[in-house]
C-alpha cells in the first residue's frame, strides 16, 4: 500500500469516528426524538382522523358509527389497517409500472415532509430546521402532490382515472395561488410588526408565530396573569386581524385536499371514479393516509399562522422559568393546545362534509379563478395601502396596536361583503339561467290549458259485449 | 323524443374548429350505478363534455306484473300492486281497489274513504323523503337522506302497526281497508306529524337556501309548459313548469271530494322547482293527514263482498294522485274472478320520455342533477 492509500485510510477512519461521535451525541439523540415524534403523530394522525369523521359525520346524522370492533367502535382503525395490510395487491394489466408503484409514495412523502417545518412546541420541532423559508417550503411539498395525482391517473391504463386524475390535478393548481396569495398577507403583517423597524418581514414558521405573542398584556409582572397571559395574548392572533384570509385559506385547504364540497375526482355518483381506481390494498391507504395527512397539515399551518400556534396559558411562563421540570410541562401543555387547535379544525373539515353537496366542475374553477384570486389581491392592495396611509400620517409615532385595529376592522367588514357576494353571485347566475323559464310563464296561458284539457273517459260499464 | 337509434351505432366524426376532428364519445351509465335510482340505463351520446343524445335503456326490472294480475284473484292480486312503485305501495293498491270498485259501482264506507285519504298521504311524505333524500346523496350532500330516513322510519312503524308490513302493506281491499285503527295509533300518527314537521323545518335549513345547491339546480333541466304538458308529465314535474293539475283537485275521488287540496304550483321548471314542490308537497300532506285525523268518521271500514269477487264484465279506468304522478289502472273484466287485463299506467313511465330532450345540451355534471329531479322509480316504469 502506497503513502496515498495509508492517508486516505486514515481520512476515512477519522471521518467513521466522527460519524460515530456524532451519532452517541445529545444532538442526534434529540433529531430522533423530534423525528419520530412528528412521523408517529402525522401517521396516527390520519389513521385517528378516519374514525373520528366516521364517528362525528355519524353522530351529525343520527347514527353510531362503527360500534362493534372495540368498546365503542374505537379500535375500528386497527381493524382497517390490518384488512388494508393483509389485502392482495392488484395491479391492473398494462400499466407504467415505475409510475404506478411510486405514485402513492409521491402523494405521501410530501405529506410527511411537511410537518418538518411546523413547531408543535417550544422544543419539539426538528433541531435546525426553524427553515427560514417554512412557508414557501409548505407551498412546494403541497405542490408535490399534484404530481403524484396525475401519475396515478395517467398509470392506471383507464381513461375515467386518466380524466379524474387531471381534473383533480387542475383543481388543485388552481387553488394554490389564492392559498399563496391569501398566506402573502400574513407575511405582510409580520413586515410591519417587525419590532426592528427595517420592515422584513418573516416566512418563517415560528417567525411568524412569534409576531402573534403581543409583549403588552394584562397585569404584566402580577404572577397570575402573567402565568396566564404570557406569551398568550389571542388579541394579536392573526385570525382577528385577517379573517378573510384565513377563510380564504381554509377554502383553498378544502380544494387542495379533495375535501367535499370540492370532492368531485372522489365522487362515486358521478361519472369518473376518480384516480384512485385502480389502487387496492396498502397503496390505496397510502393515498387516503396522504388525504388525511393533508387535512391535518392545513389545520397545522392554519393553527400556526392564524391562531397562534402552540401558544396558551402557561406556556410561555412555564417555559421561561428554565427548570427542567416546570419547562417539560410547559412542552406538554403546548403540545396539547397546538394538537387541540388543529383538531378543532379538523373537525370544522368533517363538519363540512357532512353539510355541503358537491361543487359542479365549471362552478369549482369559476370559484378560484373569478372570486378567490380578485379578493386575495384585494386583500394585499388595502393591507399595503393602508400601511402605507397610516404611516405616513402618524410618522413614526404609529402604534401597531392602532394599525392592527383599523386592518382588523377593515377585513371583518371585507369578510361579511365577500359572503354576501358569493351568495349574490349565485343568485345572479341563477336568475341568468332562469330566465328563459321567466319568458315561457309571461307567455303562456298556463290556467285555462290545464282547466281545457279533456278528462280521461269514465266508465264504460259493462253491457253486454 | 326517444328517436330509435341503435345504441350500438358508432359515433360520427365531428369537424371542429381550425380542422380539429373530434369524435363522439358513447357513454354508458350502466344499470347499476349509485345514483340512477334503480336500474335505469342510459346510452348518451357525448361531446366533450356535452350531451348530444341520451336513450334510455329500460326493462331491466320488467318482472311481469301485469301478467301476474291476469292470473290472480282481485283479492290475491292487490298484493302484486305494491311492487310496482315500491316507495308508495298504498297508492298503488288504492289506484287497483278504486279500478275494481269503479267497474262494480262499489262505494266504500266514509270511514274507509278517510282512512284511505290517511294512508295515501303519509306514504307520499315517505316517497318524497326518499326522493328528496336521495336526490341531495346524487349531489354529494350525505346528511340529508338520513335525517329523511328517520323521518321515514316514523311512518313505516306506524304502517306496520296498521296493517302488519313495513313497505307492502297490503291493506287496501275492494270496497274499502282491511283493518281499523289499533288503540293508540291515532294518537301517536297526531304526534309523530307534529315531530315531522318539525324536522321538515331542519331538513329544510340545510338544503334550500344552500348556495351549492341552488348552484347546481336552478336553471338546470327547464321544462316548457307546453312541453310538459306535451309529453304528458304528470305529478310534481309537470306542477313545477306552472300547470295545476292535481288529480285531487281536479278529478276528485274519494274522500279528497269533501277535504279540498291547496295545490303546490311553481313558475320556474327547473330542478330547484320541482324540489321544492316536493317538499311543500310533504308540508301539504301534513296538513291534509291533520285534517283526516280529526273529521275520522265512524261506522264500517269495508263494504262486504264476496271473497271471489267477480266484477261484470266491461272495462273502466282509475286513476290516483301518486307521488309520482298520475297513476292509472286500467281495468278488463270478462265477468270471471280473474281479471282479463291489467294494464298500469305508471307515471315514471311517461316522465322519463322526457329525459333524452332535457339532457340535450346540458354538460355531465348536469345530468345526475336532472335525472334525481325525475325522481323516477323503475318498478313503475318496468312493472
Amino acid at each position: 500500500m502506497t503513502i496515498h492509500n495509508i492517508l486516505i485510510l486514515g481520512d476515512l477512519g477519522s471521518f467513521f469516528s466522527g460519524l460515530w461521535h456524532g451519532i452517541i451525541s445529545w444532538q442526534f439523540l434529540q433529531f430522533l426524538v423530534a423525528f419520530l415524534s412528528f412521523f408517529g403523530f402525522i401517521l396516527t394522525s390520519a389513521t385517528i382522523l378516519v374514525l373520528a369523521e366516521r364517528k362525528v359525520i355519524a353522530w351529525m346524522q343520527d347514527r353510531f358509527g362503527p360500534y362493534h370492533t372495540g368498546p365503542h367502535g374505537l379500535l375500528q382503525s386497527v381493524a382497517d389497517v390490518a384488512k388494508l395490510l393483509l389485502k392482495e395487491d392488484i395491479h391492473p394489466a398494462d400499466t407504467d409500472k415505475v409510475l404506478f408503484l411510486l405514485a402513492p409514495s409521491v402523494f405521501l412523502a410530501p405529506v410527511i415532509a411537511a410537518f418538518a417545518v411546523l413547531p408543535f412546541s417550544p422544543y419539539v420541532g426538528l433541531p435546525g430546521t426553524a427553515l427560514a423559508t417554512g412557508i414557501v417550503y409548505l407551498v412546494a411539498m403541497s405542490s408535490i402532490d399534484v404530481i403524484g395525482v396525475v401519475m396515478a391517473g395517467w398509470s392506471s391504463n383507464n381513461k375515467y382515472a386518466l380524466i379524474g386524475g387531471l381534473r383533480s390535478a387542475a383543481q388543485m393548481i388552481s387553488y394554490e395561488l389564492p392559498l399563496v396569495l391569501a398566506l402573502i398577507g400574513v407575511v405582510m403583517l409580520t413586515s410591519i410588526l417587525d419590532p426592528s423597524g427595517v420592515g422584513i418581514g418573516t416566512i418563517s414558521l415560528r417567525g411568524i408565530m412569534t409576531y402573534q405573542s403581543s409583549s403588552l398584556y394584562p397585569g404584566k409582572g402580577i404572577g397570575i396573569w402573567d402565568f396566564i397571559f404570557k406569551g398568550f395574548t389571542p388579541w394579536s392572533w392573526f385570525f382577528l386581524v385577517q379573517p378573510l384570509m384565513m377563510v380564504i385559506y381554509y377554502v383553498c385547504g378544502l380544494a387542495e385536499t379533495n375535501r367535499p364540497p370540492f370532492d368531485l375526482p372522489e365522487a362515486e355518483s358521478e361519472l369518473v371514479a376518480g384516480y384512485l381506481t385502480e389502487y387496492s390494498g396498502m397503496r390505496w391507504a397510502m393515498f387516503f393516509l396522504g388525504e388525511y395527512g393533508n387535512m391535518t397539515i392545513v389545520s397545522a399551518i392554519a393553527t400556526t399562522l392564524f391562531l397562534g400556534g402552540w401558544s396558551g396559558p402557561g406556556v410561555a411562563y412555564l417555559t421561561g422559568l428554565n427548570n427542567l421540570g416546570w419547562g417539560t410541562l410547559g412542552n406538554v401543555l403546548a403540545l396539547g393546545y397546538f394538537i387541540t387547535k388543529v383538531y378543532v379544525l379538523c373537525f370544522v373539515f368533517i363538519w363540512i362534509r357532512a353539510t355541503l353537496p358537491r361543487l359542479r366542475a365549471d362552478q369549482l374553477m369559476q370559484f378560484a379563478w373569478l372570486i378567490l384570486i380578485p379578493t386575495t389581491l384585494i386583500n394585499i392592495l388595502i393591507t399595503g395601502g393602508l400601511y402605507l396611509v397610516v404611516s405616513s400620517l402618524g410618522g413614526g409615532n404609529l402604534d401597531t396596536l392602532v394599525f392592527l385595529v383599523i386592518l382588523g376592522v377593515i377585513n371583518w367588514v371585507m369578510m361579511f361583503v365577500f359572503i354576501r357576494i358569493v351568495g349574490r353571485a349565485t343568485v345572479a347566475t341563477t336568475r341568468r339561467a332562469k330566465a328563459p323559464a321567466e319568458r315561457a310563464r309571461q307567455r303562456a296561458v298556463a290556467a285555462q290549458l290545464a282547466e281545457q284539457s279533456t278528462a280521461h273517459t269514465p266508465v264504460i260499464a259493462g253491457s253486454s259485449k | 323524443m326517444v328517436t330509435n337509434q341503435n345504441p350500438g351505432a358508432l359515433p360520427g366524426w365531428i369537424e371542429g374548429e381550425e380542422g380539429i376532428q373530434t369524435q363522439e364519445m358513447l357513454l354508458n351509465m350502466g344499470p347499476q350505478h349509485p345514483s340512477t335510482h334503480g336500474v335505469l340505463r342510459l346510452v348518451m351520446t357525448l361531446e366533450g363534455e356535452t350531451v348530444v343524445n341520451c336513450t334510455p335503456v329500460i326493462g331491466y326490472l320488467h318482472r311481469g306484473i301485469e301478467k301476474i294480475l291476469e292470473n290472480r284473484t282481485v283479492m290475491a292480486g292487490i298484493r302484486y300492486m305494491d311492487n310496482a312503485d315500491y316507495l308508495s305501495p298504498m297508492l298503488n293498491e288504492t289506484a287497483y281497489a278504486g279500478a275494481v270498485e269503479q267497474l262494480m259501482g262499489i262505494e266504500p264506507p266514509r270511514r274507509a274513504q278517510y282512512i284511505r285519504l290517511l294512508t295515501n298521504e303519509m306514504q307520499r311524505i315517505a316517497s318524497h323523503l326518499v326522493g328528496v333524500g336521495t336526490y341531495l346523496l346524487d349531489l354529494g350532500a350525505s346528511t340529508p337522506v338520513l335525517w329523511a330516513f328517520r323521518d321515514r322510519e316514523g311512518i313505516l312503524s306506524l304502517f306496520e302497526a296498521l296493517g302488519g308490513s313495513r313497505f307492502n302493506v297490503n291493506y287496501m281491499r275492494v270496497g274499502g281497508v282491511l283493518h281499523d285503527f289499533p288503540k293508540g295509533w291515532l294518537a301517536e300518527c297526531s304526534a309523530f306529524l307534529d315531530q315531522l314537521e318539525k324536522n321538515m323545518v331542519e331538513l329544510e335549513g340545510l338544503i334550500t337556501g344552500n348556495e351549492i345547491f341552488e348552484a347546481r339546480t336552478q336553471g338546470v333541466g327547464y321544462v316548457d309548459q307546453q312541453q310538459a304538458i306535451a309529453y304528458g308529465l304528470t305529478g310534481p314535474m309537470l306542477r313545477a313548469s306552472g300547470v295545476k293539475w292535481d288529480l285531487r283537485a281536479n278529478r276528485p275521488y274519494g274522500a279528497y271530494r269533501e277535504v279540498p287540496v291547496n295545490v303546490v304550483v311553481r313558475q320556474e321548471g327547473d330542478c330547484f322547482a320541482r324540489y321544492k314542490v316536493r317538499i311543500d308537497e310533504i308540508y301539504e300532506s301534513i296538513r291534509l293527514s291533520r285534517i283526516a285525523i280529526e273529521r275520522l268518521p265512524g261506522g264500517p271500514i269495508c263494504v262486504r263482498t264476496p271473497i271471489a269477487l267477480r266484477p261484470p264484465r266491461g272495462e273502466t279506468y282509475f286513476a290516483v294522485e301518486s307521488s309520482k304522478g298520475e297513476l292509472g289502472v286500467y281495468f278488463i273484466s270478462d265477468g270471471s274472478e280473474y281479471p282479463w287485463r291489467a294494464k298500469l299506467r305508471g307515471p315514471s313511465f311517461v316522465n322519463l320520455q322526457i329525459l333524452p330532450e332535457l339532457l340535450r345540451g346540458h354538460k355531465m355534471g348536469d345530468v345526475i342533477a336532472i335525472l334525481g329531479s325525475t325522481d323516477i322509480v323503475l318498478g313503475e316504469v318496468d312493472r
